[in-house]
């Protein structure tokens, strides 16, 4: 009855460790998440900027010293041609121009005499006329009016184009007073190369910087975490029942007072158990205190009551008849009270933990004959059991539970009372049903239970209250059980089942002898010293 | 004139006393009594009672320690009466010679039941001899020799060692040994048996820790073999 519901409290609880796992994992996870983000956001900006900066810095720069130069050279050397030149003297201005530090190529276009265009080239194959954009040729030979804000007709124009991927600087101006014009082209490639690895060390940078927040995210998230898990795994054996559990407390700050507050209340928790246990241990040895003190009162009264049992039994009559009654009381309650503290002690005896199992093979049907035989009860039990069913167990305790079970399928459920003994792999399994009209749902939970009565209005049973709490843990210290339940066909049915060999349960000395070979008997060895005196 | 069993009871407590002697004496017995070990062990050597009931928990010496004295010098029979059925004060009681044991609060009925079994193990019984290796057992005159010399056995142990030879090479149970010797219920304690068989193996066996005459037989019980 209790494993199904085991199972059920396990279910939630594995849940649980789960959920918790995956609110710690998520825990790391958003501080890993944030710490990435403030980084990327970070670097992303600051590199952005960086690169933009540069990137105009580096150009403006390169592209100013080039047209700059261009400007210089456009006025010296072809300012310095004659009005019409040739072909060849074009030629060779532009490839003196083209011959200065900033390292661009030159077209020059002129008019000759005969009022011709004429080129001059620096590098025919890397510069033509094609590639200076249509645009920057119309804005190059646009004549502009001459004014005060304004002091030239013609200006220099330049225009960044890509050519195949790679950038470029055209610039073109008209020298003026009708001289040639120059068109300059300088790549941009160096430039370009530059800030593309400048721009492959800002996202190196990022990257770095990324990795780096995530490493301490993680090493932040353990920081607080550890403390936080091993808080977690204090709770849980708390939990379990080790109270002893204390947390070490390290620092002053709210996870050190969090594990302060923790060990306070592991410590008031052990106290208050170790207070309840103790109250609960002295309310236990007071009951096996007294059962045991009662005893000897008893003892003396049970042997006196036996005399005067059979004084009122002897045919002569010597009782006064008045007095009949009055000792036929004392006889029968002397009885019971001897049931009842027998009982007790033997549940102290379960509580303490004291007993033990004195296992024997036995014929199990000839042992629930003998048991049901000496209380009288041969008439009112069917008993369905094969012999020859050997058995190895406590054959006293056996005595107790089926003198219980059956005892109480008598008196609860009334006859026919039907004893089945079958053999189930490898337990025995007897079952003790009665004809009586059952046992209500709302008892059937409590039936074990000590002293427990159906209703407090019910009349007091013969029994001790006992019967059924000593036959389950009789059956408990087989390493059996019993369950109650109701038949369908009707009555109730209790089920006792216990393991075909108990030995393993029984570590003691003298109790694990039948198995023994010869002379390697445990009991051999364990009695020798008392043989050695009673030689002596 | 039929035969009156003499008892020596040592217990201390006076109402128990007082009450056990007043119902074995109706049972049919001669009942002289004492308050203390050292008192009964005085009484014991004065009067030879036919058997001793013991109370466990004595002021001063305990009733093992009675019993293992008794047991120095004596074989008679002694039943141990314990207030505790503890197993181990059985286990203790059995180990330091003990015939049987009965449970306080017990009931005259009972003990006297103990006492006329345990007196019916000396009971002569007409019959021959059996040998078993060195062992002579006079089942006429109710002795055991080894290898001719006497051994004192105690009227349980006899019982057993004659129950065992009656049935030679054949197994009997521990339940089987009770009710024979002991004449218990079906209930018996089968560490009865198994006490005996230690001592009565310390006295016929050639080393009692590897037995060669009464053998354990696994699952069942105990065995009688005459040796090769």
């Amino acid at each position: 009855m209790t494993k199904p519901h085991d199972k059920l409290r396990g279910l939630p609880a594995a849940r649980k460790a789960v959920l918790s796992g995956l609110r710690f994992t998520s825990l790391r996870l958003r501080l890993v998440v944030v710490f990435a983000l403030v980084a990327l956001t970070a670097a992303v900006s600051a590199s952005g900027i960086a690169y933009w900066l540069n990137r105009e810095a580096v150009l403006t720069r390169a592209q100013d010293a080039a047209l700059k130069d261009f400007r210089q050279q456009l006025q010296t050397r072809a300012g310095a041609l004659p009005p019409n030149p040739s072909q060849d003297e074009l030629q060779v201005a532009a490839g003196q121009m083209a011959n200065s530090s900033q390292r661009y190529s030159v077209l020059l276009i002129s008019e000759n005499a005969s009022g011709d265009q004429v080129f001059g080239y620096s590098d025919l194959d890397a510069f033509t006329l094609a590639k200076v954009p249509k645009t920057l040729r119309e804005a190059v030979k646009k004549e502009q009016p001459v004014s005060s804000g304004n002091k030239s007709p013609y200006h220099l124009y330049w225009q960044r184009t890509t050519d195949h991927g790679t950038p470029y600087l055209v610039g073109g101006a008209q020298v003026i007073g009708g001289g040639p014009t120059g068109y300059m082209l300088k790549s941009l490639e160096p430039e370009a190369k530059d800030l593309s690895s400048l721009g492959w060390s800002l996202a190196i940078a990022t990257a770095l910087a990324l990795v780096g927040s995530a490493l301490l995210a993680q090493a932040a998230a353990t920081t607080v975490l550890k403390p936080v898990h091993r808080l977690g795994v204090a709770a849980r054996r708390l939990g379990e029942g080790k109270l002893d559990t204390r947390l070490r407390v390290s620092g002053t700050d709210e996870l050190a007072d969090l594990s302060r507050t923790f060990n306070r209340t592991a410590e008031n928790l052990e106290k208050k158990v170790a207070d309840m246990s103790a109250r609960d241990e002295a309310s236990r040895r007071f009951v096996a205190d007294m059962s045991h003190e009662l005893r000897t009162p008893l003892t003396a009264i049970t042997a006196v009551t036996e005399v005067l049992e059979e004084e009122l039994d002897a045919e002569t009559g010597s009782v006064d008849p008045m007095i009949e009654p009055a000792v036929r009381l004392v006889v029968s309650e002397t009885r019971r009270l001897n049931d009842l503290v027998e009982n007790l002690m033997e549940v102290t005896r379960f509580d303490a933990g004291t007993a033990r199992l004195v296992l024997d093979d036995v014929d199990i049907a000839d042992q629930i004959t003998a048991c049901i035989d000496a209380r009288a009860w041969l008439d009112a039990v069917d008993l369905d059991a094969e012999r020859g069913t050997t058995v190895s167990l406590d054959p006293r305790r056996l005595d107790v539970i089926l003198a219980n079970l059956i005892g109480n399928a008598l008196k609860h459920g009334g006859s026919p009372v039907r004893v089945s003994v079958r053999l189930d792999g490898d337990s025995l399994v007897i079952s003790v049903r009665d004809g009586g009209p059952g046992i209500p749902e709302d008892v059937l939970p409590h039936v074990f239970d000590r002293f427990y009565k159906a209703s407090a209005s019910r009349p007091r049973s013969e029994g001790s209250g006992l019967g059924l709490s000593i036959a389950l843990e009789n059956a408990h210290i087989h390493g059996g059980e019993i369950t109650a339940a109701n038949s369908p066909a009707g009555g109730a049915v209790f089920t006792l089942r216990l393991p075909r060999d108990p030995s393993p349960l029984t570590a003691e000395p003298h109790a694990d002898r039948v198995g023994e070979p010869d002379g390697a008997d445990e009991d051999d060895a364990g009695e020798r010293p008392g043989e050695g005196k009673e030689q002596s | 004139m039929t035969f009156v069993p003499s008892l020596l009871l040592i217990e201390d407590d006076d109402a128990i006393r007082t009450a056990l002697e007043l119902s074995l004496t109706r049972q049919g017995h001669r009942v002289a009594t004492a308050a203390t070990g050292e008192d009964g062990l005085k009484l014991l050597s004065e009067q030879r009672p036919d058997l001793i009931v013991l109370d466990v928990m004595l002021p001063g010496i305990d009733g093992f320690e009675v019993c293992r004295r008794i047991r120095r010098t004596d074989q008679l029979p002694i039943i141990l009466l314990t207030a505790r059925n503890d197993d181990i004060d059985v286990v203790v009681g059995l180990e330091s010679g003990a015939d049987d044991y009965v449970v306080k609060p017990v009931q005259g009925r009972v003990l006297d039941a103990r006492i006329r079994a345990v007196l019916r193990r000396g009971e002569r019984e007409a019959n021959d001899a059996a040998t078993f290796g060195s062992l002579v057992i006079d089942r006429a005159a109710m002795t055991v020799t080894k290898n001719g010399e006497d051994l004192q056995l105690t009227p349980t142990e006899l019982r057993l060692l004659l129950e065992l030879s009656r049935r030679p090479g054949q197994a009997l149970s521990r339940q089987q040994l009770l009710r024979l010797v002991w004449e218990h219920d079906y209930l018996g304690d089968s560490r009865l048996v198994d006490a005996c068989v230690q001592r009565l193996r310390a006295k016929v066996e050639d080393v009692p820790s590897s037995p060669t005459l009464i053998r354990t037989v696994r699952g069942v019980g105990y065995r009688l073999d005459t040796p090769q």
